[in-house]
């Protein structure tokens, strides 16, 4: 089997597949190769996101579709654990009342 | 209090008498933060030093807010970076990029599945062909600093803030050492061609 259907199989299948063949390597493998098959061509970098970061988490907090909307800031978020740490921080820190 | 729009909150913050203002964010970023590092191991005198640090920086960068975001949501924003780039350096003080690789026998990918002999068979010897695969992909495409910080943050676990400083590099420098890294694997795993280069050359 040609390496490309392999590797297009992986990433098909669920995080957590059976028991029998589930381990945090295996969802880490897993979440490597996810990372690598939405690799895009152009993304942005951290301070790139880091300056968009509050009108994508005023969007969200609207309702609206930000992924949508912008993209490259999603796609980065997707990629990047620093900067999703700091966006999902960022989500709770706007709840609070 | 939080019923200043984003333009009073920069004209009383940048004015002449901002304590009314500086008093109220200072309140609202401490709740806004304890929210946020609900599940840290934080004490409230850190939560004080995160903010009274968020306060200065906000202060400072207050020309940078160009208002396209609610200023409340920007001052969070803030304030959760310096708050996040402490307990990121607290947390991985002690931890040096070769512990990290011993640690997580950086030398391979292997999962734990694969040593794993109770495990089906007919789904290990799929992944067990793909990981050979990969293994050797990446030992052919990626350069030692690539495969370093790969395994630094995918495996490892370590945020890119602290890998770059390992590194000698910066956060963005070290994203694009990974987006680099994964473009190459990417399309070397897409040419469907898993011929080992050596041979190919051949």
């Amino acid at each position: 089997m040609k390496i490309h259907n392999l590797f297009r199989q992986f990433w098909r299948r669920k995080p957590h597949p059976s028991p029998d063949v589930s381990s945090a390597s295996m969802h880490q493998m897993h979440v490597a190769l996810s990372m690598v098959a939405q690799t895009q061509a152009q993304e942005l970098s951290c301070d790139e996101v880091y300056a968009l970061l509050d009108i994508f988490a005023d969007r969200v907090k609207r309702g609206e579709d930000a992924a949508a909307l912008m993209p490259l800031v999603h796609q980065h978020l997707a990629m990047c654990p620093d900067c999703r740490e700091e966006f999902e921080a960022l989500l709770r820190a706007m709840e609070a009342k | 209090m939080s019923s200043r729009t984003d333009a009073e909150w920069c004209t009383e913050l940048g004015g002449a008498a901002p304590d009314a203002a500086l008093a109220d964010l200072r309140g609202l970023l401490l709740r806004g933060l304890q929210f946020a590092l609900v599940s840290y191991r934080v004490t409230e005198n850190d939560l004080e030093d995160f903010v009274q640090d968020g306060l200065l920086k906000i202060l400072h960068e207050l020309s940078s807010y160009r208002g396209d975001a609610r200023f409340t949501t920007w001052a969070h924003k803030v304030c959760v970076r310096v708050a996040l780039t402490e307990l990121r350096r607290r947390r991985w003080r002690d931890v040096s990029l070769d512990d990290l690789i011993v640690a997580n026998e950086m030398s391979d990918f292997t999962p734990d599945v694969l040593m794993d002999h109770s495990a089906d068979p007919g789904q290990t010897a799929p992944v067990q062909m793909m990981m050979a695969t990969i293994q050797r992909i990446i030992a052919e495409e990626l350069t030692e600093r690539q495969r370093t910080a790969m395994m630094a943050v995918m495996q490892g676990g370590m945020p890119l803030q602290e890998v770059a400083e390992r590194m000698g590099t910066n956060r963005n420098a070290l994203y694009k050492l990974l987006h680099d890294a994964r473009q190459r694997l990417q399309k070397r795993m897409m040419q469907g061609d898993d011929t080992p280069r050596t041979a190919r050359n051949v």
